[in-house]
């Protein structure tokens, strides 16, 4: 614990993962104070990089939504100490706890007027596509368009549960952040990510039963992935 | 609905694996996997599920993205101070 590094004007010691560790296991002040400093820094840098989200909210209120975030990141590290593995630097990974922590404040804060019941229980299915209208294809790429489709609604309607249209609705289409529907279904971000997933299998699944790869069909329309 | 939602659609589906990592898998693997590509290694050959997941929610993406320029400022030793941020909110 050599050398220093100068962060809001003040110095902090520089630690080694296993000196983090023993200092903030002991409870040292000065280690609890450089890391409430740390992630009170990725909390101010989360929130100013992510406006798309908290644009609305004056200086004062992002203000005392990073220090929020900041004590919350601290009070969840200080719990999950014993689980720091060491395959990377300790403040990366206290960065990881305090980004998590702002990004989750500020889509919170961007979607709070927003109806999702609105979205989520939404009727609409694909369409369309950049190819659908164009009167100058030939009718045997016409016609295989349409098929694809109709496979791709077909798909959607009767193979997916209602729980997995509402979340492809409002997450994929609508581009609802998942930790919103996390928190209006009172669920959990591994839980849906997996009903996500499990849709995009039988979404796939279904498309190639019916002779279609998913890739063929981005190439059809002129999107290759 | 629009063209370009039919093809995020379709772009997922076709990038879909049988096996993909969880959300928190993700959560535990991004420090390691920042702090690799920050010392210019490619994490994504040891990693590969990692990126993988990273195509498919956007939430993990954007805070991958956001720890990953936090790193590599400090890296380069160009952390911003405290007090700058709190100008520029």
């Amino acid at each position: 614990m050599a050398v220093t590094a100068s962060m809001q004007g003040t110095t902090m010691a520089q630690r080694t993962n296993v000196e983090w560790l023993t200092a903030l296991g002991d409870g040292d002040d000065a280690a609890l104070a450089d890391l409430r400093t740390y992630v009170l820094r990725a909390a101010l840098f989360t929130l100013q990089r992510a406006r798309h989200h908290v644009g609305h909210l004056g200086t004062s209120a992002l203000g005392q939504l990073a220090e929020d975030c900041a004590q919350e990141s601290l009070a969840a590290i200080l719990q999950r100490l014993g689980t720091f593995r060491g395959e990377s630097q300790f403040t990366t990974w206290a960065y990881t706890f305090a980004v998590n922590m702002a990004l989750l404040a500020a889509r919170r804060e961007r979607w709070a007027s927003v109806s999702l019941d609105h979205i989520l229980d939404g009727s609409e299915t694909p369409s369309s596509t950049s190819g659908g209208h164009d009167a100058t294809l030939d009718p045997e790429r016409r016609a295989l368009q349409a098929e694809a489709v109709a496979a791709i609604r077909d798909a959607i309607e009767h193979h997916l549960t209602a729980r997995q249209k509402q979340l492809l609705r409002a997450v994929v289409f609508e581009q609802v952040p998942l930790d919103e529907v996390v928190r209006h279904w009172g669920s959990n971000r591994n839980a849906l990510y997996k009903l996500l997933h499990d849709a995009r299998r039988k979404l796939k699944s279904h498309l190639h039963a019916r002779g279609f790869d998913v890739e063929e069909i981005l190439d059809l329309f002129g999107a290759r992935a | 609905m629009s063209v370009s939602k039919f093809e995020r659609l379709l772009r997922l589906a076709s990038r879909t694996q049988e096996q993909e990592l969880s959300c928190t898998e993700c959560f535990d693997v991004l420090p390691q996997y920042v702090d690799l590509e920050v010392a210019g290694a490619a994490p994504e050959r040891e990693l590969p599920l990692f990126r993988q997941h990273l195509e498919q929610c956007a939430v993990c993406r954007e805070e991958y993205e956001t720890v990953r320029e936090l790193a590599r400022l400090e890296a380069e030793g160009r952390s911003p101070s405290i007090d700058d941020l709190r100008r520029s909110l």
